[in-house]
């Protein structure tokens, strides 16, 4: 187990240093001249020839790329990524509780996610081809298919404005968790119960199954050791869901005024602060690598055969 | 190793529910319009963006915010300049000299006295970071500014400057932070703290989710009635309607930047309802779309081009469809109850045919299969910025291009934030923007030296065949102590960017406040970038 | 194509099929099938109900919302095929040579891959309009960006399967050149299950662009797109809540045939699926593929 640790967290390094890369070049891809786009989007009224190289040369610019990207990565690694043009703050005091935000609205929706696809997952799986099994897969379906704002407008003008049970927007209490974690788990869950029905229908026809059947162990018995089996995708599928889902909370985000990355990187996209827009790439796709890292390790800790997947 | 997954994911699920725990209780919401009994003292609106970065002398933070928190020395009112945290003033023959005689026991929010140093400090910190503060002129007249004695302040100027007052009484950013949350002596760099003098101070502030201001008990005019208003982030549209409607939101006003987050429909229908009532505000300013005559390669760079534009709007149908009939068409840059701008421009009617005619004889010949004029090889394609948080702006885009598309200019609409927005009319990165123009409080005379100011309309002037007359009169203007040679100039400058068509009007815009039916004083001020909650009650 | 019959028996996939060409026909002939253009405004029928000219009724501006949704098709399904099939295309030729040279050529290639998926998809859409700016064509560039990468690891894996396969080393003992190898014998076999992964994530690519769009960062005004359509609606959700549903409905049944033709394909090539006679860790490599691309919009 030590050793697969080691062999999957090398995997990782070289990747964060692709992604740092990747993120560092990001802003000199725009058509622009960097400090052009820079003086631009600070709105510096007039943009003369001595101002760019002044900007370039307070940029660094005049340095060899691999030493200012060097010393960017040594920098990013302290979080500091710079200061926001339009906030005029260190961008991570930005970044920093927007993260957290996010971090929660996710850990939050894996867990529904989670329940809901092992509760759909097991009661389909036990029912398969009955009425409840094909109803439950037939609404995920067009659940699944439909826009996730689309949906949203539904369920806050239900629940929040007809009910006036939950909140609209904003994350003041516990109850702000409800309609945006449901949103997302209704999407998620509707492709992973599935899995998890099919993992269920799988270990009821093992051997061990018809075996035990065949030896007149109770049902319920064997429900619950099918049960255990199963649990194992689902873990694997939380491990996945995770980083997948910290990554797109975008929209749901912006349409419950959630105050979270998603929010702040739209924001960020429209008013072209691209301090933010690069720390914010940055920090998801490192967290992204990380989350998957752990989660491949939490996998190969419940199922050992997976440690020889490396 | 499966019963141990089992108690893993039950230890994850707690660790869920305590984060969802986490963060935070019950919030006060807003107390429902609905519920009576005991006298309200609370408001919460709803406010597209965060307050933002509140120092109040840089431009990044929310004005109705500053506003509340933030004093200047004299107010701009209908009935002109009034004492504020000035009592009296004098001025010096030469028109060079202001001499404030500041209020005797007013302290910052920290408790800190606000004296004549701690004015000198506060007016020093805005001059030192001179560049910020180009577009308001007084800025680069101020030669000196000193405390005679304690409660006296002598403000020298270079030249005569007329508007010193009206200058002085904006938002920002000749208002006053107690020195203590000044880093290294100015504020430049950042504060450490936002204690104004105002009647609220604020209390707590969450990122992007909300900022509690509290009654200024200490408050020199007395404590406002409204002890507590809070400003909630929310998103534009159905949500706000929605939070209004649940009462999460009781307050709802047009932004600074001039848009409303909730459309002229969804606020009749809260009007109907019986909780909420609608109060707006004198036509305050100008709706328009800026063109920028400096653009090197746009076709905005010519007059007819801009001329056949604002001939091509019908703003009859903006006002009457598009806004519900809440706004009158404006047919020039400031109406004419607008100080020195009633001078009888020739408005340019809405007329698809003369605007097609100035094209046609500017040389814009239509080719290709699209109908898209052309002139040299370069097509008659416009990109017009309207800010992406506001409805009705987008609309109104939408359908101005429609119209300009049956002339053969294309307009191409881009979306943004109103702060990039805001850098693309400094920077002149941009053929069309919608703007408006400052409010009672600043046209024409803010307005009009904002012509000439670099971080604002500069380079929409700046490409102009009499750009430098114009410049050269919009100095004049301000350092003339003669009313009549004023009302010469002003109608010069009006006249010429009038004749140039640079700032094309749309309608007049005015300040609309959502409020609930029970609440008395809702006032506005000069301006649109504030709002006086210190006046507002509860019956 | 032996493996596309069973499509034929299935009622429901039949239909699926059958609404996704309807809809693919009506999007590249919508200029005649649309009973109006576009972006024709007629303030004077501002929000008017559908009438016998105008069956679906007229926007804020008045514009025929029947023609703004067919118009609408080619943003909202066109295009993201286009996007998908270069995506596909760059992916198969990279998945192809890797799985197929092995060695250096493989591992260096992988890594790239891995570095590319190691963004979420919104989160590169997100840097890509961030640089370029908002706008249809970047997030289809990002798309076919961030989508190489998976379709490349998913077809590489299958390539691996077939080319230890005893054929294909018969094919290279008799000294058949790599790309007729590849040609005759791993195409085919690979078919399957590209087709799985590109029709698995159409449909979330539909919802993602419509997403973009609903956000503003997608398409501008004024041209029709379902993700902007319902945007517009959205303001005056209450007072007209008709305006949602059309485009609401459109991209729902869209993404359903998508998927369940996805689904009924993914069937015909496993029928050990139909049985669910498998261990639950020994995936498919489509099946996998499905997980890893579904991201909800």
């Amino acid at each position: 187990m030590g050793a697969y640790i080691v062999r999957r967290a090398l995997i990782a390094i070289p990747l964060l240093a692709m992604i740092s890369f990747a993120a560092f070049v990001f802003q000199h891809l725009s058509p622009l001249d960097p400090a052009e786009v820079v003086l631009h989007s600070q709105g510096v009224p007039k943009i003369t020839d001595e101002l760019i190289a002044e900007t370039r040369a307070e940029l660094g610019m005049d340095r060899p790329f691999l030493i200012r990207y060097l010393d960017w990565l040594v920098s990013c690694l302290q979080l500091d990524f710079g200061k926001s043009y339009v906030a005029n703050q260190p961008v991570w005091s930005l970044l920093g509780p927007a993260l957290l935000n996010t971090l929660k609205l996710t850990l939050v929706s894996v867990a529904a996610i989670l329940a809901l696809s092992v509760a759909l997952g097991v009661a389909c799986a036990l029912k398969a081809g009955r009425w409840l099994d094909k109803s439950i897969r037939g609404l995920s379906f067009v659940l699944t298919s439909a826009p996730s704002y689309w949906l949203a407008a539904l369920m806050v003008w239900y629940f929040s404005v007809k009910l006036d049970l939950l909140p609209t927007s904003g994350m003041d209490s516990a109850r702000s968790y409800v309609l945006p974690v449901a949103v997302i788990a209704i999407g998620y869950a509707g492709i992973y119960f599935r899995v998890i029905r099919s993992s269920m229908l799988g270990n009821l026809n093992e051997d061990y199954v018809l075996y035990g059947r065949a030896c007149g162990l109770p049902e319920s018995t064997l429900v619950r050791r099918v049960l255990k089996n199963s649990l194992q995708v689902a873990i694997s599928i939380f491990g996945m869901a995770i980083p997948t889902i910290l990554g797109s909370t975008v929209v749901v985000e912006n349409l419950f005024a959630w105050p979270g990355l998603g929010t702040l990187s739209v924001r960020s996209v429209l008013s072209r602060d691209f301090p933010v827009i690069q720390a914010y790439v940055l920090v998801l796709a490192a967290a992204f690598v990380l989350f998957n890292a752990v989660s491949d390790i939490a996998s190969a800790a419940v199922n050992p055969k997976l440690r020889n997947d490396l | 190793m499966r019963q141990r997954s089992v108690i893993g994911l039950a230890a994850l699920a707690m660790v869920m529910a305590l984060l969802a725990g986490c963060s935070g209780g019950e919030k006060n919401h807003a107390e429902a319009p609905s519920d009576k009994g005991k006298v309200r003292t609370e408001l919460t609106y709803a406010a597209a963006k965060d307050i933002n970065d509140m120092n109040p002398h840089l431009y990044t933070g929310s004005m109705p915010a500053q506003g509340m928190v933030y004093e200047s020395l004299v107010e701009n009112t209908p009935d002109g300049i009034k004492p504020l945290l000035a009592e009296s003033w004098d001025i010096s023959e030469d028109g060079k000299t202001y001499t404030f005689h500041l209020r005797q026991g007013v302290t910052f929010h920290d408790g800190e006295p606000f004296d004549a140093e701690a004015a000198v400090k506060n007016i020093e910190a805005v001059q030192s970071n001179a560049a910020k503060h180009s577009w308001i002129q007084l800025s680069t007249k101020i030669a000196d500014v000193e405390a005679t004695d304690e409660h006296t302040v002598r403000l020298t100027l270079t030249e005569p400057y007329y508007p010193t007052l009206l200058e002085l009484a904006m938002t920002r950013p000749y208002v006053f932070l107690s020195p203590r949350d000044f880093v290294d002596g100015g504020t430049k760099d950042g504060v450490k703290g936002y204690h104004g003098t105002g009647p609220y101070k604020l209390a707590e502030h969450q990122t992007d989710r909300y900022a509690v201001f509290e009654a200024n008990e200490s408050y020199w005019g007395g404590a406002p009635k409204i002890a507590k208003v809070t400003a909630k982030v929310l998103p534009a549209g159905e949500t706000t309607f929605l939070a209004l409607q649940k009462g999460e939101v009781d307050f709802l006003f047009t932004d600074d930047r001039g848009t409303d987050s909730i459309d002229v429909e969804a606020m009749r229908r809260l009007e109907d309802s019986g909780d909420y009532r609608i109060v707006r505000s004198d036509p305050m300013n100008t709706k328009m779309i800026v063109a920028n005559s400096g653009k090197q390669g746009s076709p905005a760079q010519e007059t007819a081009v801009r001329e056949a534009l604002w001939q091509s709007i019908d703003r009859e149908t903006i006002g009457k469809q598009i806004m519900s009939g809440t706004e009158t068409p404006a047919e020039t840059l400031f109406s004419t109850n607008v100080n020195y701008a009633d001078i009888g421009l020739k408005p340019r009617d809405f007329d698809l045919d003369q605007a097609e005619k100035k094209l046609e004889d500017a040389g814009w010949k239509p080719s290709g299969g699209d109908g898209i004029r052309a002139k040299d090889g370069t097509p008659l394609v416009l990109k017009l910025y309207y800010d992406a948080n506001s409805a009705s702006q987008k609309t109104e885009a939408e359908f101005i291009q429609s119209t300009a598309r049956q002339i053969g200019m294309k307009l191409e609409l881009v979306g943004e934030e109103s702060s990039s927005i805001a850098s693309r009319r400094s920077s002149g990165d941009y053929d069309l923007l919608f703007n408006q123009t400052w409010g009672l409080a600043y046209d024409p005379q803010s307005t009009i030296a904002a012509f000439a100011s670099e971080s604002s309309y500069y380079h929409a002037t700046s490409g102009i065949a009499s750009a430098a007359e114009l410049y050269r009169k919009i100095d004049e203007v301000t350092a003339s102590a003669n009313e009549e040679t004023r009302k010469v100039l002003y109608k010069d400058i009006l006249t010429i960017v009038h004749d140039e068509a640079i700032f094309i009007p749309l309608t007049n815009g005015s300040v609309t406040v959502v409020a609930p039916s029970d609440l008395q004083g809702v006032s506005f001020k000069q301006t649109q970038f504030e709002l006086p909650f210190e006046k507002m009650y509860f019956e | 194509m032996r493996w596309l019959r069973p499509i034929g028996q299935d009622k429901l996939a039949a239909l699926s099929l059958f609404l996704i060409s309807t809809t693919l026909f009506a999007g590249l002939f919508a200029p005649f099938l649309a009973p109006h253009a576009p972006d024709e405004v007629h303030m004077e029928l501002r929000f008017a109900a559908p009438s016998w000219e105008y069956w679906l009724g007229n926007d804020q501006l008045g514009r025929c919302v029947l023609s703004r949704l067919l118009y609408g098709i080619r943003p909202s399904v066109l295009w993201v095929g286009v996007a998908l099939a270069l995506s596909a295309g760059i992916g198969t030729i990279v998945g192809f040579v890797a799985g197929y040279f092995r060695g250096a050529t493989d591992a260096v290639l992988m890594r790239i891959c891995d570095g590319m998926l190691s963004f979420p998809g919104y989160v590169l859409t997100l840097a890509v309009i961030g640089i370029l700016g908002v706008g249809l064509e970047n997030i289809l560039i990002a798309f076919a960006l961030m989508k190489w990468a998976w379709f490349a690891r998913v077809i590489r894996t299958s390539v691996r399967q077939y080319a230890d396969s005893d054929y294909v080393r018969f094919a290279k003992t008799l000294g058949f050149g790599d790309v007729r190898i590849m040609a005759r014998h791993l195409v085919p076999a690979a078919l399957p299950d590209m087709a799985v992964a590109a029709s698995s994530t159409f449909g979330s690519m539909i919802l993602q662009i419509s997403g973009f769009s609903f956000l503003g960062l997608g398409i501008q005004a004024p041209h029709a797109e379902w993700g902007m359509m319902l945007n517009e609606a959205r303001t005056v959700m209450f007072s007209k809540p008709e305006l949602m549903l059309a485009p609401g409905i459109a991209i729902i049944l869209v993404v359903s045939a998508v998927n369940y033709l996805s689904d009924s394909l993914q069937l015909a090539l496993d029928p050990r699926l139909a049985t669910s006679r498998r261990a639950p860790h020994s995936r498919t490599v489509a099946e996998s593929a499905k997980l890893q691309g579904s991201e909800v919009a």
